[in-house]
C-alpha cells in the first residue's frame, strides 16, 4: 500500500521560472489528480506555455517544487521526467516534418523496451484511436494537414502510455469538425485512466470537457477550482479582459505554416 | 578524356567522400564542424602505420585498436572542447576556435612523436598497390577495393541512420527541443557521434595510407577537400557527399593533367564556390531544410 494513495499525481508548489534572467512565472502551484481533466486558461502571454516547460523539465524552476507520481522532479531532465510518464506536447505540435508518420510514431517510443507484439499493439491503439494515420504512415510528417499533425503528435506521446498528457493548445488552427476530434479523443484517454492537463484558447469548449480549471494572468494563478464553477465565476472575464479592458478574442489563431 | 585520369580521380573523390561522411556523423546531431577531422584522418593513418609497418602487428588487430584509440580521442574532444561550449548556448559558435584548437594540439603532438618523414603503408593481404592491366588502365586493385569499399561504407552509414536511435539522430537535427519532449537526449546522441566520427575519419586515414603515404601533412589537405565535398554535397547527407567527393576528385584528376602543378587546388575551389554561391545550400539539400 502506498502511502500516498490520496496525494495528486503531478504536484507544482511555488514555482518560479522563466527564461534566462526574464522571470515569467510567479509562485504558481497546480496540481493535477489521477485521470483528471485539468485545464489551464488565460489570455495570450500569461505563461501557460512557460508553466508546462517548467514541467517538463525544458525550463528549470528558478523555485519551488514539482513532484510527479511521489518523486520529486524539480531539477530532473527532460528525458527523465518523460521516462517517469509525464509526457509534454508542445505548442506548434513540433513533430520531426522530415522524417515518416510511421517513424515519428516509432520515435514515440525512443528509450523503451518494447517486445515486437506490444509495440504492434501501441500502434494499432493508436489506429484505432485516429484512422487517418493509418493511412499516412509513409507520408512525412510535414505534408499532413494540422489537424492530422495535432493527431500524430498525441499519438507520439500515446506511444509511451503516459499517466499525465500535457497538451499545449491542441486546437489552434484547426477546423471546427477536426477540434471536436481531438477533444473526443482527450476524452478517451481519460477514460484510460490518464490524466490531462490542457493548455486552450477555446475556453467554453475546454471547460466544457475538464474536471478542474487555473486561471492564469501575468504569470500567477489568479483563480482555481472546479472547472463548473470557473465557468460560472467571474475570474475568466477578470483574467480575459485583462488590465486594459480590452476583450481577448478567442477564437483559434492562424496555424503556423 | 584518359581513363586513368578519371580512375584516379574517384579515388581521390572516395577519400574525400569518406571524410566528408565522418563530418556528417558528428554533425547532425550537434550542429558542429569538428575542425580536428582532418587531423584525426592523419592520426589513425600514423597510429595503423606504426602498428603494422613498424610494430608488426596483423592487420586486423591494427585496425580495430586504431579506431577505438581514435575514436577515444574523439570523445574526449567532445567533453572538453565541444560539450561545456554548447551547455553555455545551443546556438553558439565557440566550438570553431575549440576544435581549430584541438586540431593545432594533435597536429603538434603528432609533428613531435612520429617527424616529419612518411611511413609506407602496405594494402591488406591479397590486394596490392600494383597497377593491373586492365581497360589498359593504370589502376591498382587496392584502389578498385577502396572504391568499392567507399560504396558500402556510405550504405552501412546511411543503414545505420535508418535504426531508431539513427532516427533519433536525425530528430535531434532537425528539433533538438522536441526530441527533448520525446525521451531523447541529445548530450548522449552526441557522445556517441563524435566517438563514431572519429573512429570513422580514423578508418579513412586508414584506407587512404596504401594511396597517400601515411604523414603528418595528411590532415590538412584532406580537411579542406572533405569539408568542400561536404558543403558541395549538402551538409548531412552522405549519399550528396559521395557524389560531391567524386565530382571534387575528379575536377581536381582533370585539372592536374591539363594544368600545370599549383593550378589544380585554384580549379577545385573555383568549382566549389561557383557550385554554393548557386546553391548555397549544396547541389542535394532543399533550401528551407532546418526548421526551429
Ligand atoms: N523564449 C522566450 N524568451 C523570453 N521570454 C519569453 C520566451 N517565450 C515566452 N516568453 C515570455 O513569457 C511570457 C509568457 O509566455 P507564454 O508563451 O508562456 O504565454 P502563453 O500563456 O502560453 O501565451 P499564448 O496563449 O500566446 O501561447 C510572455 O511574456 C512571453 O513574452
Ligand atoms: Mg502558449
Amino acid at each position: 500500500m502506498k502511502a500516498i494513495v490520496s496525494a495528486p499525481l503531478l504536484s507544482a508548489a511555488n514555482v518560479d521560472a522563466g527564461y534566462g534572467h526574464v522571470r515569467v512565472l510567479e509562485d504558481v502551484s497546480v496540481d493535477v489528480r489521477q485521470g483528471r481533466i485539468v485545464v489551464l486558461v488565460g489570455r495570450n502571454g500569461a505563461g501557460k506555455s512557460t508553466l508546462l516547460r517548467a514541467l517538463s523539465g525544458l525550463n528549470r524552476p528558478t523555485s519551488g517544487r514539482i513532484t510527479f507520481d511521489g518523486r520529486d522532479i524539480t531539477t530532473a531532465r527532460p528525458n527523465g521526467i518523460v521516462d517517469a510518464g509525464l509526457l509534454h506536447v508542445a505548442e506548434g505540435r513540433r513533430l520531426f516534418r522530415r522524417q515518416s508518420v510511421a517513424d515519428n510514431i516509432e520515435l514515440g517510443r525512443y528509450g523503451l523496451r518494447l517486445t515486437e507484439q506490444e509495440h504492434g499493439r501501441r500502434v494499432a491503439h493508436i489506429h484505432e484511436l485516429f484512422p487517418i494515420l493509418q493511412e499516412k504512415m509513409n507520408l512525412p510528417a510535414g505534408s499532413l494537414s494540422g489537424g492530422q499533425q495535432q493527431m500524430l503528435a498525441i499519438a507520439q506521446a500515446m506511444m509511451r502510455e503516459p499517466k499525465l498528457l500535457m497538451l499545449d493548445e491542441p486546437s489552434l488552427g484547426l477546423a471546427p469538425v477536426l477540434v471536436d476530434q481531438v477533444l473526443a479523443a482527450i476524452l478517451a484517454l481519460r477514460a484510460q485512466g490518464v490524466a490531462i492537463l490542457l493548455v486552450e484558447q477555446m475556453v467554453e469548449r475546454a471547460l466544457e470537457i475538464a474536471d478542474d480549471a487555473y486561471v492564469m494572468q501575468n504569470g500567477r494563478v489568479i483563480a482555481s477550482g472546479l472547472a463548473a464553477d470557473i465557468a460560472a465565476g467571474d475570474a475568466l472575464h477578470a483574467a480575459f479582459m485583462g488590465e486594459h479592458g480590452a476583450p481577448h478574442h478567442s477564437e483559434p489563431r492562424q496555424s503556423q505554416p | 578524356m584518359d581513363i586513368d585520369v578519371l580512375a584516379h580521380g574517384i579515388v581521390a573523390g572516395s577519400l574525400y567522400a569518406l571524410v566528408a561522411v565522418s563530418f556528417n556523423i558528428l554533425y547532425r546531431p550537434t550542429n558542429v564542424f569538428n575542425f580536428a577531422q582532418g587531423e584525426l584522418v592523419m592520426l589513425g593513418a600514423m597510429i595503423f602505420a606504426s602498428l603494422t609497418s613498424l610494430a608488426g602487428m596483423p592487420w586486423l588487430v591494427a585496425f580495430a585498436a586504431t579506431l577505438i584509440t581514435v575514436g577515444c580521442i574523439g570523445l574526449i574532444e567532445e567533453r572538453i572542447a565541444v560539450a561545456p561550449i554548447l551547455a553555455r548556448s545551443q546556438t553558439g559558435t565557440g566550438w570553431v576556435i575549440t576544435t581549430l584548437a584541438t586540431s593545432l594540439i594533435i597536429s603538434n603532438f603528432v609533428g613531435r612523436f612520429w617527424g616529419p618523414d612518411p611511413i609506407l603503408v602496405k594494402p591488406p593481404a591479397l590486394l596490392s598497390m600494383e597497377s593491373l592491366d586492365i581497360l589498359s588502365s593504370r589502376i591498382s586493385s587496392y584502389e578498385i577495393a577502396l572504391i568499392l569499399v567507399t560504396l558500402v561504407l556510405v550504405l552501412i552509414v546511411e543503414r545505420i541512420y535508418r535504426t531508431l536511435k539513427g532516427k533519433a539522430v536525425m530528430a535531434v537535427a532537425e528539433d533538438r527541443e522536441a526530441a527533448l519532449l520525446r525521451g531523447i537526449d541529445p548530450g548522449s546522441l552526441g557522445r556517441w557521434s563524435f566517438f563514431l566520427g572519429a573512429a570513422f575519419a580514423a578508418m579513412t586515414g586508414i584506407l587512404a595510407s596504401p594511396v597517400l603515404y601515411a604523414s603528418t601533412s595528411l590532415g590538412p589537405d584532406l580537411l579542406l577537400k572533405g569539408f568542400a565535398a561536404a558543403a558541395v554535397g549538402s551538409i548531412g547527407n552522405n549519399r550528396g557527399a559521395l557524389i560531391a567527393g567524386y565530382v571534387i576528385g575528379v575536377t581536381e584528376a582533370v585539372g592536374a593533367s591539363l594544368l600545370s602543378p599549383g593550378y589544380q587546388e585554384a580549379v577545385i575551389f573555383i568549382v566549389v564556390l561557383a557550385v554554393l554561391l548557386l546553391k548555397p545550400e549544396g547541389l542535394f539539400g532543399s533550401p528551407n531544410a532546418r526548421t526551429v
